[in-house]
């Protein structure tokens, strides 16, 4: 089974490109034009977006239970 | 309290193909509404901001200098060992954008039109009434409001929200996307009547390093690499500036994004939703070049908008497919065929097929007739010394 996962975002890094959003199979991703969020409830943890954000802003926590 | 309107079409997205759209059908006397997200059109921007220089004339832009920084003539490309292939024109054949000012005139231009133009206005989903879209929901300012429309034009980018939440799957896996990191940097020593590109498979995997000169000693220095690699698209440019011993701490701008380049959306329009630009991942898959696609698609969706409205028959909307299918995703699919093809060539077939082709053949490549260009490198010894290289652009012929 895959490891449930929940995706971070580093503010700092991110540049509210939407790539992540764009990419993501499931919209678990909203990037608005000041702020990114992230929806655990559609996440499939298919960690796409982490590997596709260009500066390396996302990254996981696996989830308990 | 939510603030209602109420539109003959709803343009989301004003990035290139939203306002072409809006425009053309705002022409027609329909009432258009074009909404985008961001404070100020156009920025920040997510492009190398580099067209061909026929869009002026086919598309209807005024060639103004306000947004053309620079004028090309051709181009240079560098192999992984240092070979180069130019392409040089005595005309000009292409031109470096500035984008904050072309994104915001093309929706001006939409405005002067009669079409009703919001910026920082997001969309957040579509309204449905027995099951059938007949608006969207979105936010001014923050406040709330709802957009009710006959047409709904999904021009949201890569993103492509708005098309997936109204039901039409735009989903493409993560290796048909590229992701790009780019500075608008001060950088000296290439030829600004060119731009420059250097492929190989160290240097950006799948993809290329470019500099689109802006002056003379400022360019878009960028790079597009494939999306499911596992290191970043800014890892990737900054080790090639510092094997290149390019300076790197004059940078105005750093630019990020995601682009489809790895197959288009088969299905553009869906009951009274329309898809077009790089929502509908049409993009030229060889260099990632989204902007005249978008112009192309979005000439083609308003003409059938325009005649759906007429006709008052929303199954018209489906020519749009049709007509986009049957003249440029047939294009476009030979295209992407070529790329999968390049994707497949080491470094050593990089620097052969750079080494033996003459700027003639580049002018051919550029024009997109790769078939002459096949013919000439299977004739070449270099070329026929390897099996490999044979069967592989056999396929392509
Ligand atoms: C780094 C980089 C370099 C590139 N270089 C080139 C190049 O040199 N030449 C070229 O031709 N192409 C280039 N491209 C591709 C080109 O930028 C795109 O193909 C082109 O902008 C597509 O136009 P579009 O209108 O489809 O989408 P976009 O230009 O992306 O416009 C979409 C608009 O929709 C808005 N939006 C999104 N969601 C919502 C919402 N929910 N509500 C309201 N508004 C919303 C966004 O704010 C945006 O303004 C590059 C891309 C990148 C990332
Ligand atoms: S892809 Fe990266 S930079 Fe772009 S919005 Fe997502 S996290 Fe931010
Ligand atoms: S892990 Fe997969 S499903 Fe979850 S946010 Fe990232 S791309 Fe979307």
């Amino acid at each position: 089974m895959v490891e449930k996962i929940k995706i971070i975002v580093n503010e700092d890094k991110c540049y509210l490109c939407g790539g992540c959003a764009g990419v993501c199979p499931s919209l678990a991703i909203k990037v608005s034009s000041s702020k990114w969020e992230f929806f655990q409830d559609k996440c499939i943890s298919c960690k796409i977006c982490i590997n596709a954000c260009p500066v390396g802003a996302l990254d996981f926590e696996p989830l308990e239970g | 309290m939510t603030e209602i309107m109420k539109y003959d079409v709803v343009v989301v997205g004003a990035g290139i193909a939203g306002p072409i759209v809006a425009r053309n059908v705002a022409r027609e006397g329909y009432s258009v509404l074009l909404v985008d997200k961001k404070p100020a059109i156009g920025a920040p921007k997510q492009c190398a901001e580099g067209i061909n220089i026929s869009i002026f004339e086919r598309y209807g832009i005024p060639y103004d200098k306000r947004f053309i920084n620079r004028e090309i003539y051709g181009a240079r490309i560098y192999s992984p060992s240092g070979y180069e292939l130019e392409i040089r024109y005595k005309k000009v054949s292409g031109v470096i954008l500035e984008r904050k000012v072309f994104d915001k005139m093309l929706a001006f231009y939409a405005a002067r039109s009669g079409a009703d133009v919001l910026s920082r206005t997001e969309v957040e989903d579509v309204i449905r009434e027995n099951g059938k879209i007949i608006g969207v929901k979105a936010k001014h300012e923050g406040e709330p409001v709802e957009i009710y429309g006959d047409i709904i034009v999904a021009a949201d980018g890569v993103e492509s929200t708005i098309a997936r939440k109204a039901g039409i799957n735009t989903y493409a896996p993560p290796h048909e996307f590229d992701s790009a990191y780019e500075y608008e940097m001060l950088i000296d020593g290439f030829d600004p009547e060119l731009i420059h590109l250097w492929f190989g498979n160290d240097v950006a995997p799948r993809g290329y390093v470019w500099v689109f000169p802006k002056d003379e000693d400022r360019a878009n220095v960028g790079i597009g690499i494939n999306s499911d690699n596992p290191k970043t698209a800014k890892y990737y440019l900054d080790k090639w500036l510092k094997e290149n011993n390019i300076p790197s701490k004059k940078l105005l701008e750093i630019n990020v994004g995601v682009v489809p380049v790895g197959g288009f959306l088969k299905e553009l329009a869906k009951e009274n939703v329309v898809v077009v630009g790089d929502a509908a991942r049409q993009v030229n898959p060889m260099h990632g070049g989204g902007m005249a696609e978008a112009m192309k698609a979005g000439t083609i969706a308003s003409k059938w908008i325009v005649k759906a409205l007429e006709e008052e028959n929303l199954e018209l909307l489906k020519n749009y497919t049709t007509e986009w299918w049957e003249k440029d995703g047939k294009r476009l699919e030979r295209v992407l065929k070529i790329r999968k093809a390049v994707e497949r060539l080491t470094d050593e077939d990089l620097d052969v097929f750079i080494e033996v082709l003459s700027g003639t053949d580049a002018e051919k490549i550029a024009e997109g007739n790769y078939t002459e260009v096949i013919k000439v490198l299977l004739k070449h010894p270099k070329v026929l010394m390897s099996a490999r290289r044979i069967s592989l652009l056999k396929e392509l012929l």
